[in-house]
Order: C-alpha cells, then sequence, then structure tokens
C-alpha cells in the first residue's frame, strides 16, 4: 500500500514536471506580483493571471532548438510547435495512468536524446540556453539543469522498470 | 503483446499531441519564419539595396556619436534612445512606395531589428528590410 | 629522498588541484524597471572559489546602450565582487534583452555571457502611432487605438493636435481602451501634425503622428 503510494507520488510530480515545463514554452508567463495577492482574492489573482497569460513566440522555442546546431531550422521550428504538447499529453499519460507505458517510454526517450545533446553542445562549446523551462530557465547554470535532468531520468527509468503492470498495459 | 501494446501506446500518445501541436502551427503560420531564422523577406543584401536608389530611405540605428561620426550618405538616424524626438522627420521624408533599410553596427546588434520591428508594429510601415551585415557591410561593399 | 619524493609529488599534487573558477549568483538577472526610470542597473555578484587569483581580461557589452563596469581587475581566492549593468532605458518599449560577454583567464570559464532582461512597462499601447493620407486622397477620418495596461488604469485621455489642420476626437470605447479619430481637413497640401496623447493624472506623455504625404496613396 505504502509502496504503492510512493509510486503514484512519483508519476504525479514527473508528470506534473513535464507538463510546467511544456507549460513555460508554450506560454509567456505574466509577471505576478505577489505583494498584491490576498488569500480571498484568489480567484480574482487567478483569472488576472490567465488574462494576462499570451503565446509565447514560438520562434523563441525553436531558436533554443537551433541552437544545439543538430537539426536544420525548419525541423527545429516544427518540433518547436510539437514538443511542447507532446510533454503535455505524456505528462498527462503518467498522471491519469491512460496509455501510461507509451507516454513514459516517450518522455524517457526525450529526456535521454536531449541529455545527449545538451552534453554535446556543451563539449562544443556553443552557447545555449537550455529551454526545457522556456526562458524562465535561461538563467539556471549548466550543472542545475543536468542535474535536474538526470534526476528526471532516473525517475522515468525508476517508473518503467518497476515491479507491476496491471493498469500500464491499457 | 506487451511490445505491441507499447508501440500501440506510443502512436497514439504521438498522434494525439500532434492535433494541437498542428493546430497551433497553422494559427502561427504567417508569424513565424519557416526557412530560415530571421524572416527572408525581412532582410536585404547590400546589392539590392543599393539597386533601390531612389526608393530606399536609409535608416541608420546606431547611437547619436556613431551616425555623427559617420554614416551611409543621405541616411536618416532613428534610434531607440531618441525614437519620439527623431522619428517625425523620418517620417516626413517617408512615403509608401518608398523601401525602408535600417541599418546598425553589425549583424549582432539588435538595434537594427527593433527599431525595424517598431516600424512594422507600431507606425504599421510597409517594406521595412534589415541591411544584411550592417554598417560593416556596407563599408566592406563601398572599397 | 623520500622527503624530496613527497615534496614532489604535493607540489605537482598542488598545481594540478590549484585552480580559478569564479562562480556566479546568477549570470541572466530580469529587471521591471518603473514608467520614470531612466536605467535599469543589475548586479552580477561572483565569487572566486578556485585556489589562484582570477583577472577579467574584457568585459564587453553587446549594445551602446548598456555600460558593464568591474569593480576589480582581478579576483583574489575566496574574495567576492560585482559586475555592474547600467541599461539606459531610452525611449525603449516591450522586453529588452541585453548581454554582457565577461572575459578571465580562468581557462575552465574563459568567456562567461550575462544577461540582463529588463521589461519595460508599457503604459499605453498604441496602435498605429502614424496615420496618413496620399495627396488627393479622399479625408476620411482615421482611427488609433488606445490600450492602457491592466495596471495603468486610464479614466480620460488628452489628445491634442500640433496643427489646425488635423481633428482629433477621442472616444472610450471601454476596459480601458479608446478610439481616436483623426481627420484632416483637406488632403491637397504634403502638411502634418504631431498628436499629444496625454492620460489624465500622469505626467507621461505619448505620440502619434498624422501627415499627408507627398506621393498618392496606394488603394
Amino acid at each position: 500500500m505504502a509502496k504503492s503510494f510512493v509510486w503514484r507520488t512519483v508519476d504525479l510530480i514527473v508528470g506534473a514536471v513535464f507538463i510546467l515545463a511544456a507549460f513555460t514554452k508554450l506560454f509567456d508567463i505574466p509577471h505576478l506580483d505577489l505583494h498584491q495577492f490576498r488569500p480571498g482574492d484568489l480567484v480574482a489573482f487567478l483569472l488576472g493571471f490567465l488574462q494576462q497569460l499570451r503565446f509565447a513566440d514560438p520562434m523563441a522555442f525553436a531558436g533554443d532548438i537551433d541552437n544545439y546546431k543538430i537539426l536544420p531550422w525548419t525541423i527545429s521550428i516544427a518540433l518547436a510547435f510539437y514538443l511542447p504538447w507532446l510533454e503535455i499529453f505524456c505528462g498527462l499519460a503518467l498522471i491519469l495512468r491512460r496509455l501510461y507505458l507509451g507516454g513514459l517510454s516517450i518522455l524517457t526517450a526525450l529526456i535521454s536524446v536531449f541529455l545527449v545533446a545538451t552534453i554535446a553542445a556543451k563539449i562544443r562549446g556553443l552557447d545555449i540556453t537550455c529551454g526545457c523551462f522556456g526562458h524562465v530557465s535561461q538563467h539556471w547554470n549548466f550543472s542545475v539543469h543536468l542535474a535536474l535532468d538526470l534526476l528526471l531520468l532516473a525517475a522515468l527509468i525508476l517508473l518503467l522498470l518497476r515491479p507491476g503492470r496491471d493498469f500500464r498495459l491499457a | 503483446m506487451v511490445k505491441s501494446s507499447l508501440v500501440r501506446q506510443v502512436l497514439v500518445v504521438a498522434a494525439l499531441a500532434l492535433v494541437p501541436g498542428l493546430g497551433q502551427a497553422i494559427y502561427f503560420r504567417d508569424k513565424v519564419s519557416w526557412q530560415s531564422p530571421v524572416p527572408a523577406s525581412e532582410m536585404v543584401a547590400v546589392a539590392q539595396a543599393r539597386a533601390w536608389g531612389g526608393n530606399a530611405i536609409w535608416v541608420d540605428a546606431r547611437p547619436d556619436d556613431e551616425f555623427a561620426r559617420d554614416h551611409v550618405p543621405g541616411a536618416l538616424s532613428l534610434n531607440e534612445d531618441r525614437w519620439n524626438e527623431l522619428l517625425p522627420q523620418f517620417l516626413a521624408a517617408w512615403s509608401q512606395e518608398k523601401k525602408v533599410v535600417v541599418y546598425c553596427s553589425s549583424q549582432s546588434c539588435n538595434a537594427s531589428r527593433e527599431v525595424a520591428r517598431r516600424l512594422r508594429n507600431e507606425a504599421q510601415l510597409k517594406n521595412v528590410f534589415v541591411l544584411e551585415g550592417g554598417w560593416e557591410e556596407w563599408l566592406r561593399s563601398n572599397r | 629522498m623520500k622527503t624530496h619524493i613527497f615534496a614532489f609529488t604535493l607540489s605537482i599534487m598542488i598545481c594540478v588541484t590549484a585552480r580559478a573558477e569564479l562562480k556566479w549568483d546568477q549570470t541572466s538577472i530580469e529587471l521591471h524597471p518603473t514608467a520614470a526610470d531612466k536605467q535599469a542597473i543589475g548586479h552580477f555578484k561572483y565569487q572566486n572559489s578556485g585556489s589562484k587569483p582570477v583577472r577579467f581580461k574584457s568585459v564587453r557589452t553587446s549594445c551602446g546602450c548598456t555600460a558593464a563596469q568591474s569593480q576589480k581587475e582581478e579576483v583574489p581566492p575566496g574574495e567576492k565582487g560585482e559586475i555592474t549593468a547600467t541599461f539606459n532605458i531610452g525611449e525603449r518599449t516591450g522586453t529588452q534583452v541585453k548581454t554582457v560577454t565577461v572575459e578571465t583567464d580562468d581557462p575552465e570559464h574563459a568567456t562567461t555571457v550575462l544577461t540582463l532582461k529588463a521589461v519595460i512597462p508599457q503604459q499605453l499601447e498604441i496602435t498605429p502611432t502614424f496615420v496618413f493620407w496620399g495627396q488627393g486622397e479622399a479625408p476620411k477620418p482615421k482611427t488609433i487605438v488606445v490600450r492602457a495596461a491592466k495596471d495603468f488604469p486610464v479614466k480620460h485621455l488628452r489628445v491634442t493636435s500640433s496643427s489646425p489642420d488635423f481633428q482629433a476626437k477621442v472616444e472610450e470605447t471601454g476596459s480601458g481602451q479608446f478610439k481616436i479619430d483623426v481627420q484632416p481637413q483637406d488632403t491637397k497640401r504634403p502638411i502634418a501634425s504631431t498628436l499629444t496623447i496625454q492620460p489624465e493624472d500622469s505626467p507621461k506623455i505619448f505620440y502619434a503622428t498624422a501627415r499627408i504625404t507627398n506621393a498618392p496613396a496606394i488603394q
């Protein structure tokens, strides 16, 4: 029971992280003035936040992918449109436990490819903004990015290898 | 059985994500450049810009001191330090059939792109171009 | 003999492990200057966490509008310092991203790019800022839409034309939005007017331009 709870928590956290990552690539996150927040005004605060939400410029994320200098520009911009939605659906697959194995496999593949590309870029001395959390994460240094991505990969591999496959083949 | 179920699930998730991705691509189809990082239609090479002759208005987006030192003959200064002050004199020289060529000190400097963006978005002018290679390219072509 | 070998080995180890390393608190800073600010200043703090001094070879900015200064030319081991980047806002709008490239004699991190992002508040969004008629074109009114930012409520807008040849009428359309209908008396001569747009209770002035251009308008 306890083990099941732990696995469920890992599913939810990992799923939420990827959905959040996708969100920051898709939207320009409005600047939140938390000094003005009052608990009783939560609904108004959230509505204000949603009203200010705008689609991010896809050229920005495409530029981040292009900076790795692996893919042609046309593929970079196509991926800029596709990848965030793929992350959202895979994250939802983990949270809702539908198409679970498919979502998990895709996320594991994505983060593995991404890790290899990031390390390769670093070795080549390329100036990259990670892009994994949109431009929100561009002030994080390389070590922080690497640590977070390795942690995510470890969690995904654990989820892949965990015993019991009842819901995962549904 | 596990393998075929995995493949099926991967394909379903990938296909589901394709729908909103395609929708977003269609929504942004006119706002992004599909061929290169900077829309080709927004850049112009020195040779082409010079071929426009009197149909081109040259705009120098560099700071005042750089403009004062040297600039493309006949160019007007329009930079973001004194945008409100300099814009009217540019607009006085502009007319609809003219092509606007904005340049700054090198391709890596963003000033010309910013000035071009503001002329397109705020003043809603058409035919606004950024000079490929900037001031340095113009100097090189003049040697 | 053993002492010599030990001392030699130790000195090799010290040379190998002695290194410079400049650690930055942040390499990217986001600033939110107010409408009244003329500059946005970012302080990039660092510390030499290595055992050798670090010398700054150069500190270059991406544009002339940003100046960057280092407090020190050389940073001894363990010492802290900062590079101050000052971005002159001028009459820029929107989000501005400027970089400062720092070169040091640390072979592991020879070049560091510091990013200063300034989100300049746009109190009024004026679209378009330029309306024009060709000579001979029918002098019909053209509309400029003014949108106030969410955190900058505007009740009334005062619009004046610098030339009596152009009339400007303001109408509030609700939700912080206004429309200004600009109309010339005629389009026979190439004349121009600067429209001064001032929100009530605000000293800040915004501008738009109205003009009759030389050539006929392309329909």
